[in-house]
């Protein structure tokens, strides 16, 4: 990467002072190739280190070529989703590229996988027992589609009788449901209308629920408790 | 509530749509247009009981959470007929149950929401995952403990599917002509013998039913007798004297 012969003053920035424009534009181009190379979203912290550039430039960077992604005229948008960035296609290019990549089915995740879902994520660390205790049925097969799918996975064992594992929400689960981090999760009370407000969403706008409608302060699960 | 309205809350199509008795429970909630806090027992108990009754004669597999349900529900009706008793808990096994409805409700709304946001963003494709070249693909592999297991177990599998263990499988004979011969040899030792002393001795099944059908030839040739000392007692076997040659019966199993 040619940007690495100038050295960049790491240790220096402070968040009051503005990127320098030059920086910023300098750093842009290099941004776009990293994350068009990367399948995964990527942190900025990681793009401010492969790229040896200020955090600040390079939120401005990412702001900027974030903005000029958005818009009707392009066929891929840059996505904020799970504490980094990556590039997605527009929702309204679906059906071409299922055509012409022949996909014609797609898994969906059942109800009973998504209810075992929205247990674990409002209230992880949780047990199966937990989990079965709020949905009055046996979840063991659905956990194991979770596990399976990579949505949730074990974190570490509760220190009750019989030493249960406990469940979390991986980082693939904020992917597939676009959340930048946990505490984006809509609180319980706030579903209904978030609901309405992602599905009127129109493709036009591009924000498909990757930013919640009220950015809640803390995490939910106390809510449930 | 009327029959009428047991009926509207009878469309058997979407019984195997309910992912528990708290989703059926509160699907009668909502089709009797009342609310959790205020359910009517003994209605929503009696429709409960007849989805059930349906879910059955559909042939569905009722599962065992559903009937605890029913049982729970038919529970809480009795309870609210006889009053609360000294030193009873606080909380009734109604508000108990409404509680928890409450509290499913949330995660079911919740699990709503993620459905309609999985549908919205499995149009959204990212770059497809290809390694780049010359990547050693070393940190960016993401496994679980699960994976490890996983794999672990592919590879015992396919090592153990590459390296048969040997195993000789016979096939264990017995000839009813054997048992007779083993028999008599015993009555010829001794008098008489107690028949299951002789059983007792056969270590597989198919040999205790040869001998047993040995024992039923001599008998019906008249070579052996069966007697028993007391009624219900031990049977034993005993020589009589018709002349017999086990080497003279043909064997047709080989």
């Amino acid at each position: 990467m040619e940007e690495t012969t100038t050295p960049a003053p790491i240790g220096e920035e402070s968040p009051e002072r503005p990127p320098r424009e030059s920086s910023v534009r300098r750093i842009r181009p290099a941004l776009e190739a990293l994350l068009f190379s990367s399948a995964r979203p990527v942190r900025d912290a990681e793009l401010a280190e492969a790229l040896e550039a200020e955090p600040a430039a390079v939120a401005a960077a990412l702001a900027s070529l974030a903005e000029e992604a958005d818009v009707s005229t392009r066929g891929v948008r840059l996505e904020r989703v799970a504490g980094g960035w990556r590039y997605v296609t527009r929702p309204e290019f679906d059906s071409l590229l299922r055509r012409f990549h022949e996909v014609t089915e797609r898994s969906r995740l059942s109800l009973a996988a998504l209810e075992t879902l929205a247990i674990i994520a409002y209230r992880q660390p949780i047990t199966l027992p937990e989990i079965q205790d709020v949905r009055g049925v046996n979840s063991s097969s659905v956990l194991t589609t979770l596990l399976e799918k990579k949505l949730v996975t074990t974190a570490g064992r509760k220190a009750v009788v019989g030493t249960p594992f406990l469940y979390r929400t991986t980082r693939e689960f904020l992917v597939r449901f676009g959340l930048n981090e946990l505490t984006d999760l809509p609180k319980p009370e706030e579903l209904d209308e978030d609901l309405a407000a992602t599905v009127e969403a129109t493709p036009e706008s591009g924000v498909v629920a990757t930013e919640p409608a009220v950015p809640p302060e803390e995490p939910a699960d106390d809510e449930s408790a | 509530m009327t029959d009428e309205t047991a009926e509207r809350a009878l469309p058997p199509i979407a019984i195997a749509a309910f992912s528990g008795p708290f989703d059926l429970l509160l699907h009668l909630i909502r089709v009797n247009e009342v609310s959790i806090t205020d359910i009517p027992i003994a209605d929503i108990t009696e429709q409960y009981t007849a989805y059930l009754d349906a879910m059955r004669e559909l042939d569905l597999d009722v599962a065992s959470e559903y009937v605890a349900m029913a049982a729970e529900l038919i529970y809480i009706k009795s309870r609210m007929l006889l009053p609360r008793a000294p030193g009873e808990p606080e909380e009734s096994p109604l508000e108990d149950l409404q509680r928890r409805l409450l509290e499913y409700q949330r995660y079911k709304e919740a699990a709503e929401t993620l459905y309609e946001v999985d549908a919205l963003r499995a149009g959204l494709w990212p770059r497809p995952p290809i390694a780049p070249p010359s990547s050693p693909e070393g940190e960016t592999l993401e496994v679980s403990l699960f994976d490890l297991i996983g794999a672990f177990r592919e590879v015992t599998e396919r090592y153990r599917l590459a390296h048969p263990a040997a195993l000789e499988i016979r096939h264990q004979r017995f000839s009813v002509r054997e048992k007779m011969e083993q028999l008599l040899a015993r009555l010829d030792e001794r008098r008489t013998v107690p028949l299951l002393e002789f059983f007792g001795e056969m270590a597989l099944r198919a040999e205790a039913v040869t001998a047993f059908l040995a024992f039923l030839e001599l008998i019906r040739l008249g070579v052996a007798r069966a007697f028993q000392k007391v009624a219900f007692g031990e049977i034993h076997v005993t020589r009589t004297d018709v002349v017999f040659s086990a080497a003279d019966v043909r064997d047709t199993y080989q």
